[in-house]
């Protein structure tokens, strides 16, 4: 699915380099339900980030599905995560002046699906979250449990093969964490590749396998 | 507590650099262009006022159309003031001023200055004007004749003293003794002059109530009612004026004279309605226009609201910064009516700022301002004690206007929501911030709709075929110096290279002479066939000198000694006379003693010409062949007119030694016409710039600030795939839809008044869509580059860095 190769992160604080990720390797295969463990500062969610195509690193190699990442160029890169990535957040992210429906309809809009096609999809995975009765409401008339499933929903509509999720369950309480990690799994086991970023023990160990990160390296 | 809001108000500015340099430059520009136009309409206004009995004085004003030809003259007959003093006791004293005779020749040393502002004025002036004296009684000052009253700074060109009573002045060839010196005349009075002759040296054919050549001013008596005195015209004309035109005409009344379609009305116009509202024939100077005044008023106080909306629109999008202020205030205890307080006293302080860069900017640019509207208004005018109190309270009454409607909103959070920070950030729509924005644009688009209009009107008017050829036109002023020998230097003048034709006329299609005079199509002259038209004096080589064009006939010729009892008529007339071919008709002027008829034959008719403004309609004109030589025109044709005109100035000189020598060329006298409207241009242009920056520094800032509070939501977008281009259009197209609904109130307001000014023309352009498009893809594309270097900087940010830290 995915391969990192020597990938370094950082930033010059008073001319000298501060590195948020150190020599990184790793590869994930299709399917995998990996787990990002470590304390804050670790670098979790920079290299999430960079798995998901939104930053760059400093130094090394990237291949997302046989690609090298790292020579693309930015409209490349936007049209390959667009296709194949979805990403769900801690603070969910919707936008506030769009409804729910409107929410989970907009990475379609972004690429080019026709109208129709899109109601379909929006209808579908609304069906299937079981949240059609809440298709009209804005994000800040649901609970946090609530926006997370359509943060979710609106990850999934464009049907991506990698899952990317920051601390999906932080901002909800148990019972919601419990439902969200029970909707990855099932995902999972639908061919969905994830790798999400937590801090959780419990929740780590729905993935198949636990990555720990330790000032910006993996841990052995 | 005022300590505490002066210092929040302070430390706010410094803090938001960006926001108050906007806010405080908007306000600054808006507050300059209002300063500098309060400064006019005030002038404006207080015209003619310095008269103590300004209350009290009216012009007598006639309205005449005698077969179809409009007269509106602000002058009357010679008699009327006179035999309304005696017959009605209402009026207690008139005085009546003679201009007709034009400017003089005053000597000065062995010298011959023009001097224009002169007039010749009945001794009771000085009891209806204030003119207060320096030297001499003005009560007796022109009760002699050969006696003439000058203005101090008259009396110290000459005589370099202003004690100049007693001293001689020689003026077109008569001697005058110097009877008295007054002040200055205000520069804000209706008319001008330096020298103030005796009526008794006016050559005039005195007592006839038929010619209207003196400008009368009645002084009424305390208490009269004018709009009821003014019926008692009616009476006068039949008692007196129609009586004595029945001595040549057959009249029996003046309804029966109106009853042919014919008018003869006098009215009465208040002395401090001169200045703005009189557009008369042989009015004493240039008038304003009450009109300007109102279009002026109205424009300074809309770039003054476009930038008190800038500042409304600043603070309430800059809201959520304020937010957790306001809520830590109130949970602290503060009443919302002190926050409202607060917040009004910051926008004081931000307008107190503008002001006084307002007024820098207004010094500075007063020089500018007086070219565009043609005054002589000074820096001192702002600290005339009617205008300095309101200068002061400018700030409180614009920091309040500007700063209420912010104070309100955002005194109004609740301290919970804002704290737990629910509170919805400014970017949400706002109906009002909408409004006002739509405010903003629609005013400009109007603008400047009615600056394209007005300079297409121009256009027209300088590239209108006149029916005369204006260019390489050289006039020669006061050629009646020459005397006999008028003759003669235009033979010279012809002899020069590069000069192809010319004409002794002191008649032509630019200001300068006028005559009219009552013709008849019958030898009769009764009401039915009588027309009033101009009547011109021309020579032989007029026709080819002007470019006038015959379309019947021929024009005058020296190979035709009969031409002295003919006419060459414009086409206005030729449609009076008849129908088709009238060349050989005869029509009939009455000037002889003995009021008979005298028949003069068409031997030609030239096709229209605009001989008035295009303002004008093309009214009735005969010529006649006659040696009037008041002006020389010559057609030149050499591309040095310098040297050519210092040729014709030394033949000038060589023929009238120590005259002074006075030229213009055609085309600029024409184009001298349409002042007041180049003036309209050019004030619609700066405003309309002016309104467009103002209006675009908001929008600029509003941008920023959208930008700002959407940083998460373009963040997301981008996450989800959205382009660069996708949102920049998300970003601009909010502001482009107010800029369309703006359009969509402007177009039709614009329309509508531009429309209304193209009425003063007789001749004139339609509105074409053309510059409605113009105006509103001018408008979109401004908006547009102002908005979209904050969208595209929004659109190029990294979202990783808005999306970080939740």
């Amino acid at each position: 699915m995915l391969e990192l190769k020597h990938i370094s992160k950082w930033y010059n604080v008073g001319g000298k380099p501060t590195f948020i990720l150190k020599d990184i390797n790793l590869s994930i295969q299709p399917g995998e339900f990996v787990s990002i463990m470590g304390p804050s500062g670790s670098g979790k969610s920079t290299l999430l980030h960079i798995m998901g195509m939104l930053d760059d690193a400093s130094e090394g190699e990237y291949y997302f599905m046989e690609q090298a990442v790292h020579t693309l160029k930015e409209k490349q890169r936007s049209h390959l995560y667009k296709q194949h990535i979805g990403f769900v957040f801690q603070a969910y992210h919707l936008i506030d002046e769009l409804t729910v429906y409107e929410n989970i309809e907009t990475p379609l809009i972004y690429q080019n699906i026709k109208s129709s096609e899109r109601k379909a999809l929006v209808a579908d995975i609304l069906d299937r979250f079981n949240i059609v009765g809440k298709k009209d409401l804005f994000p800040t008339q649901l609970s946090g449990g609530q926006q997370q499933l359509v943060g979710i929903a609106r990850a999934l509509i464009a049907k991506p093969q990698l899952l990317l999720a920051d601390e999906p369950t932080g901002n909800l309480n148990s019972k919601q964490g419990e439902e969200i990690m029970e909707l990855f799994k099932q995902l999972n086991d639908d061919g969905v590749t994830i790798v999400q970023v937590t801090h959780s023990e419990k929740n780590a160990a729905y993935g198949s396998r636990i990555i720990n990160l330790l000032d910006g390296r993996i841990e052995q | 507590m005022i300590q505490n809001f002066l210092k929040v108000a302070w430390r706010n500015l410094i803090k938001n650099r960006t926001f108050s340099i906007i806010n405080i430059t908007g306000l600054a520009a808006g507050l300059a262009c209002f300063i500098l136009i309060a400064l006019y309409v005030i002038d404006e206004l207080s015209y003619d006022r310095f008269n103590e009995k300004a209350d009290r004085i009216f012009r007598i004003n006639a309205d005449i159309r005698f077969g179809g030809a409009d007269l509106k003259l602000a002058t009357t007959s010679d008699p009327m003031g006179p035999t309304l003093k005696k017959d009605y006791p209402q009026v207690e004293e008139f005085v009546r001023f003679y201009t007709a005779s034009g400017s003089k020749q005053v000597k000065k040393g062995d010298q011959y200055i023009v001097e224009a502002d002169v007039m010749h004025a009945d001794s009771t002036l000085f009891n209806v004007f204030t003119l207060p004296a320096l030297h001499g009684d003005t009560r007796t000052a022109l009760n002699e004749p050969n006696t003439v009253v000058i203005t101090a700074s008259t009396a110290k060109k000459y005589f370099a003293t202003t004690d100049a009573v007693g001293k001689i002045i020689e003026a077109d060839g008569t001697p005058y003794k110097v009877t008295a010196v007054i002040r200055d005349i205000p520069r804000n009075s209706h008319f001008k002059a330096d020298f103030i002759f005796s009526m008794d040296n006016v050559h005039y054919d005195w007592g006839s109530y038929l010619s209207h050549n003196l400008q009368t001013y009645l002084l009424l008596k305390p208490g009269t009612d004018w709009k009821e005195f003014q019926k008692n015209f009616r009476q006068f004309i039949d008692k007196y004026v129609v009586a004595q035109a029945r001595q040549f005409m057959d009249i029996s009344n003046l309804d029966e004279f109106e009853r042919a379609g014919n008018k003869l009305e006098y009215s009465l116009m208040p002395l401090t309605d001169i200045h703005l509202h009189s557009d008369r024939l042989s009015e004493m100077g240039v008038n304003g226009n009450i009109q300007y005044v109102y279009v002026f008023s109205a424009v300074a106080l809309i770039v003054l609201l476009i930038a008190c909306v800038n500042f409304m629109n600043l603070s309430t999008a800059r809201s959520a910064n304020r937010a957790r202020e306001v809520g830590i205030r109130k949970v602290l205890g503060t009443a919302r009516d002190s926050l409202i307080k607060q917040f009004l006293v910051e926008s004081i302080v931000t307008s107190f700022i503008a002001s006084i860069i307002a007024v820098g900017i207004a010094i500075l640019l007063l020089p500018y301002f007086n070219s565009l509207a043609n005054k002589d208004l000074t820096v001192g005018g702002l600290l005339d004690m009617r205008i300095l109190p309101f200068l002061v309270l400018l700030p409180v009454i614009v920091g309040v206007m500007a700063g209420s409607y912010p104070a309100l909103y955002l005194s109004s959070f609740k301290p919970i929501a804002v704290l737990k920070g629910k509170l919805s950030t400014g970017a949400k729509k706002s109906t009002v911030r909408n409004a006002l924005v739509v405010f903003q644009f629609a005013t400009c688009i109007f603008l400047v709709i009615g600056t394209i209009v007005v300079y297409n009107q121009l256009r027209y008017i300088q590239s209108k075929k006149l029916g005369f050829n204006k260019d390489q036109v050289l006039i020669i002023d006061d050629v009646g110096e020459l005397g006999n020998n008028a003759a003669a230097f235009k033979n010279e003048i012809l002899k020069l290279s590069g000069v192809s034709s010319g004409t002794l006329s002191p008649f032509l299609p630019v200001p300068s002479w006028r005559n009219d005079n009552t013709m008849s199509r019958e030898p009769v002259l009764d009401p039915k066939s009588g027309m009033n038209m101009q009547t011109w004096t021309v020579d032989a080589d007029y026709a080819q000198t002007l470019g006038l064009e015959l379309v019947q006939g021929r024009f005058f010729s020296k190979d035709f000694p009969t031409d002295s009892a003919a006419v060459v008529i414009n086409e206005t007339t030729a449609a009076w006379v008849g129908s088709g071919n009238v060349i050989g008709k005869k029509i009939y002027n009455f000037e002889s003693q003995d009021n008979t008829p005298i028949p003069l034959t068409i031997i030609g008719v030239v096709k229209n010409f605009h001989y008035e403004s295009l303002k004008q309609q093309i009214g009735p004109l005969m010529m006649r062949l006659g040696k009037v030589t008041g002006m020389a025109s010559f057609k030149v044709n050499t591309s040095n007119i310098q040297s050519l005109v210092k040729e014709v100035e030394k033949k000038w000189t060589a023929m009238a030694p120590g005259r002074p020598f006075r030229y213009r060329f055609m085309d600029e006298s024409f184009n001298n016409m349409y002042n007041n409207e180049q003036r309209v241009g050019k004030i619609a242009f700066t405003f309309a710039v002016l309104a467009i920056i103002i209006a675009c520094l908001g929008l600029f800032g509003l941008a920023t600030y959208m930008a700002e509070q959407r940083t998460k939501e373009i963040g997301i977008r981008k996450v989800l795939g959205a382009s660069v281009q996708g949102i920049v259009q998300l970003l601009s197209i909010d502001f482009l839809k107010l800029v369309a609904i703006s359009f969509v109130f402007a177009a039709p307001a614009a329309w509508y008044f531009m429309k209304r000014w193209l009425q003063d023309f007789a001749y004139r352009i339609n509105i074409s869509w053309w510059v409605f498009a113009v105006a509103g893809v001018l408008a979109i594309v401004i908006a547009l580059v102002t908005v979209s270097y904050q969208a595209i900087k929004a659109a190029l940010a990294n979202p990783v860095q808005s999306l970080r830290t939740e």
